[in-house]
């Protein structure tokens, strides 16, 4: 018998319909992929599941029992967690208390049981072999990948029969999201179902028993995975066909360099780096994640304190606060990896996101001109392909992938022709990740100089013209042409700190 | 079923990842801890100043005395301090003392049962009230400063028709229950002791960290399936709660009733929060740094009175001292996120 069986499930905010009859089963034991464009309704369907959101309409059958959660407290009753998408942890909070949040372990005086804490702790994260985490940290002192990482404990704390995860692999580094998969075969083994949500295609290959698509809201396909090929699905998610993900790769750099890093350090993390990036090149940044790729990214930026010379355009620049130098043509701008942190103002629309810094370009004679704004917005938010119901839905409201591309957006509009992109596909899906990719080299003839970094190493070796590859804290070697592959990469990242 | 009988590989620990180091983040909790430290470096310098310009300070019955000066606001800041842990703030406490001062001094009897039922009544009445702010603040969804500047007010007429002037009385045992003492420390000292503890006790319980989760981050502990109109309830509920308590204690010190006087505790009580440490954007402090902060701004009165200047230094000091403590909390605020994106 299936375990969850759902029947025409609606859900609309206002006039936006996120959810429109969808169907889905599921039976304990197997892995199910939910697949579908950003925006489709995955997450609004499993926050219904999870509690945190009600539906309109339609019905959930959990155990052929009727299920309307009020509240997460009563999905988790039932035996159903979630790792959301958004994470659902609190900043001031210690990585320990916030796996046990609300179901801590209790001292006769009703106090929190710290030892007792402690020890379910290192048991629970030892069961699941999870990545080493320190339980006392504050939770605001960790990576977006550590969070990621306590965000799933959080879940598994709860010993659920249905776990979801929402693009949980998306914030992490590769052998860390290696570890998931396996993780989730082996819940799938013990029995559970795990319902997950990706937009990385080989990972849904690799672990999926069956598969669900989404189009807008709605059901439209469910396959057993190994029935049906990859095209046949992404056809089906983005409604037509995608010719091919990565463009063709034309050589259009420059001599001209636009951006020179000589002996570039910051804290601990970052130690004397240098590289030039050349007008019409997209450098690739690689390397094992957290030798130095994040703070790199940063320090460029001037979100971090650094040393160690930078030019641009052959100026050179203060790098005590580029942020404020360098706006403009002659700029830089950062698609960073913490969007709900660093990139969005959740509680702004996509309007003012995408126009906030760049307020200047529709002044006339100190008066704002609505209409120039409204034009320039229509267009960013037709050329991205931005799924919101207008221009003024608050970003916090959009899905994901969706805010993903208004940072997007509102970095091509600062006209900045230095672009440092980390991660700019994470959440995105495959349709969009295509348009993303043509538009880097795009943007790429048109001049501009792009630093590129990504998780999914696929991705650089398919769109990068060269790439640096990091290693504790430098550039252990920068690959061009045939060289650039993932055995490359991969080679280049680990001899010298295996030999060490 | 078949994909049970599938092998399964057993997900293997990946290697340690970067900032996962042993031991213990020493820096980063000296930055968290900077504004309480500044806090205490404040009080030590005031009462060294204060020691030097008068004899006798360094004595518990100076303690006694001050304490007894600084347990009203230290009432009225302890429920602050929930309040904007939680990431609210609560201005009807000053409605909430008139109104408590008020009812005590005209129906207070020199019989005891009658006292200890309208003292009770009167705590009562701080928690309904202060649960109702909470009620309206999530059923409304109306900003806490509003709601309770609203309630603020409605409370203030309230006591100003009870009482409409200072007056009333308690009875004489009951103003000597503010100086009784015990092992040579007077209740309010007593009593501090006894806030401390509360504290340690409440800071650890379900509820009160869900409090703080919910000040941290509201969306983020809805989703783990807290009851944002529950903890409001009970937040606003507790300020209402100390507010009456802080009232009741007044009344021991005053002898009588004031309609007005609740107005005296509310910025003060915000002021020796942030002085002690706590975020006004919440999931932030402890009342240890409250308790100082409040000790700061009583002794700010000694100090200008030993001074021989005017009183009206009174509040110009208080607000350089307030000022300090915000920048020291942004100097370390800063400091700790540039080590941490
Ligand atoms: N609180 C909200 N208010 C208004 N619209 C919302 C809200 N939450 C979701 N939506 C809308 O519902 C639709 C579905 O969003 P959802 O987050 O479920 O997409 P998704 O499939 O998870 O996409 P992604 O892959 O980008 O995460 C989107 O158009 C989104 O803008
Ligand atoms: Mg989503």
């Amino acid at each position: 018998m299936d375990l969850v069986t759902v029947k025409g499930l609606s859900k609309r905010y206002g006039g936006i319909v996120a959810l429109s009859e969808a169907t889905f089963s599921a039976r304990a034991g197997e892995v199910h992929a939910l697949l579908g464009e950003n925006g489709a309704g995955k997450s609004t369907f499993i926050q219904i599941l999870s509690g945190a959101v009600r539906h309109d309409g339609g019905s959930i059958l959990v155990d052929g029992q009727d299920y309307r959660p009020a509240n997460p407290d009563a999905a988790q009753a039932r035996g159903i967690a979630a790792v959301f998408q958004e994470l659902s942890l609190i900043p001031d909070l210690s990585v320990e208390q916030n796996i046990w949040f609300r179901h801590e372990p209790r001292t006769l005086l009703r106090t929190v049981n710290r030892a007792e804490m402690r020890r379910k702790t290192l048991a629970l994260l030892d069961k699941y072999n999870f990545p080493a985490l320190r339980p006392d940290q504050e939770l605001r002192r960790l990576t977006l990948a550590e969070r990621q990482i306590v965000e799933i404990a959080k879940g598994l704390a709860k010993d659920p029969r249905i776990l979801i995860l929402d693009e949980a692999t998306s914030a992490l580094p590769a052998r860390e999201a290696e570890w998931l998969l396996k993780l989730t075969r082996q819940l799938a083994a013990e029995g559970r179902l795990v319902i997950f949500i990706s937009h990385r295609m080989a990972e849904v290959r690799a672990i999926a028993d069956r598969l669900t698509i989404f189009r807008n809201g709605s059901t439209i396909a469910v396959h057993e995975a190994n029935a049906v090929s990859d095209n046949e699905i992404v056809t089906q998610m983005i409604g037509r066909h995608l010719d091919r993900l990565y463009p063709e790769r034309v050589a259009t750099a420059t001599d001209r360099i636009a951006l020179s890093v000589k002996n570039f350090s910051s804290g601990s993390r970052l130690s004397g780096v240098d590289f030039a990036l050349r007008e019409g090149e997209v450098l690739g940044v690689g390397g094992l994640q957290g030798h130095g790729q994040r703070e790199l990214f940063q320090a460029l930026f001037g979100a971090s304190k650094a040393s160690g010379t930078i030019e641009l355009w052959g100026k050179p620049v203060s790098i005590g606060n580029p942020r404020q130098a360098l706006t403009g043509k002659d700029g830089i701008a950062l698609v960073p990896e913490d969007r709900r942190g660093q990139g969005l103002l959740l509680t702004k629309s996509v309007r003012e996101n995408l126009t906030l810094s760049v307020i200047k370009r529709f002044t006339e004679n100190g008066l704002l001109s609505r209409q120039k704004e409204a034009a320039l917005v229509k267009e960013m938010v037709d050329f991205l392909r931005i799924k919101a119901g207008t221009p003024e839905q608050l970003a916090g409201t959009l899905s994901g992938g969706n805010q993903q591309k208004v940072i997007f957006g509102k970095m091509l509009l600062t006209q900045a022709r230095v672009l440092l992109l980390y991660d700019p596909t994470r959440g995105v899906d495959v349709g969009t990740k295509g348009e993303i990719f043509q538009l880097m080299r795009d943007l790429a003839a048109r001049g501009y100089a792009i630093l590129f970094h990504s998780s999914d190493m696929p991705e650089l070796v398919h769109v990068a013209d060269r790439v640096l590859v990091m290693r504790n804290g430098g550039v252990a070697a920068t690959l061009e042409g045939d060289r650039i592959s993932e055995a490359g990469i991969l080679r280049a990242a680990m001899l010298e700190s295996e030999a060490a | 079923m078949a994909i049970a009988e599938q092998p399964v590989e057993m997900a293997q620990r990946p290697a340690e990842m970067k900032s996962a180091k042993p031991g213990i983040d020493w820096r980063g909790r000296a930055l968290d801890r900077a504004p309480f430290l500044v806090a205490c470096l404040m009080l030590a310098l005031i009462v060294a100043i204060y020691g030097s310009l008068q004899s006798g300070v360094f004595s518990l019955d100076e303690l006694n005395l001050d304490t007894a000066a600084a347990l009203t606001l230290m009432l009225a800041a302890t429920g602050q301090t929930i309040v904007l842990v939680r990431g609210g703030i609560d201005l009807s406490i000053g409605g909430m003392i008139s109104l408590g001062t008020v009812i005590a001094a005209t129906r207070f009897t020199d019989d005891p049962s009658t006292v200890a039922l309208w003292a009770l009544a009167i705590l009562a009445l701080g928690f309904l009230i202060g649960a109702l702010n909470g009620l309206l603040i999530s059923l409304l969804k109306l900003q806490p400063f509003l709601v309770t500047l609203a309630t603020w007010s409605i409370l203030n007429g309230v006591a100003m028709i009870i009482l409409p002037t200072d007056g009333g009385s308690v009875p004489g045992w009951w103003v000597s229950f503010g100086y009784a003492q015990l092992f040579g420390l007077t209740s309010p000292v007593w009593m501090l002791l006894a806030l401390l503890l509360f504290w340690w006790w409440f800071r650890a319980t379900r509820v009160g960290i869900t409090i703080q989760a919910t000040g941290s981050n509201e969306k983020s502990a809805f989703l783990s399936g807290v009851s944002i109109t529950g903890v409001n309830v009970i937040t606003y509920g507790l300020s209402g709660l100390f507010a009456a308590g802080a009232a009741l204690f007044l009344t021991t010190q005053t002898g009588a009733g004031s309609p007005t006087i609740g107005k005296d505790y509310i910025l003060p009580s915000v002021a020796a929060a942030v002085i002690g440490g706590v975020s006004l954007f919440g999931g932030r402090g402890h009342l240890a740094g409250t308790l100082i902060g409040a000790f700061v701004l009583t002794l700010i009165g000694n100090l200008v009175f030993v001074l021989h200047v005017s009183s009206y230094w009174q509040p110009v000091a208080s607000g350089v001292i307030l000022l300090l403590s915000v920048l020291a909390s942004s100097v370390a605020e800063k400091a700790a996120r540039g080590r941490v994106q």
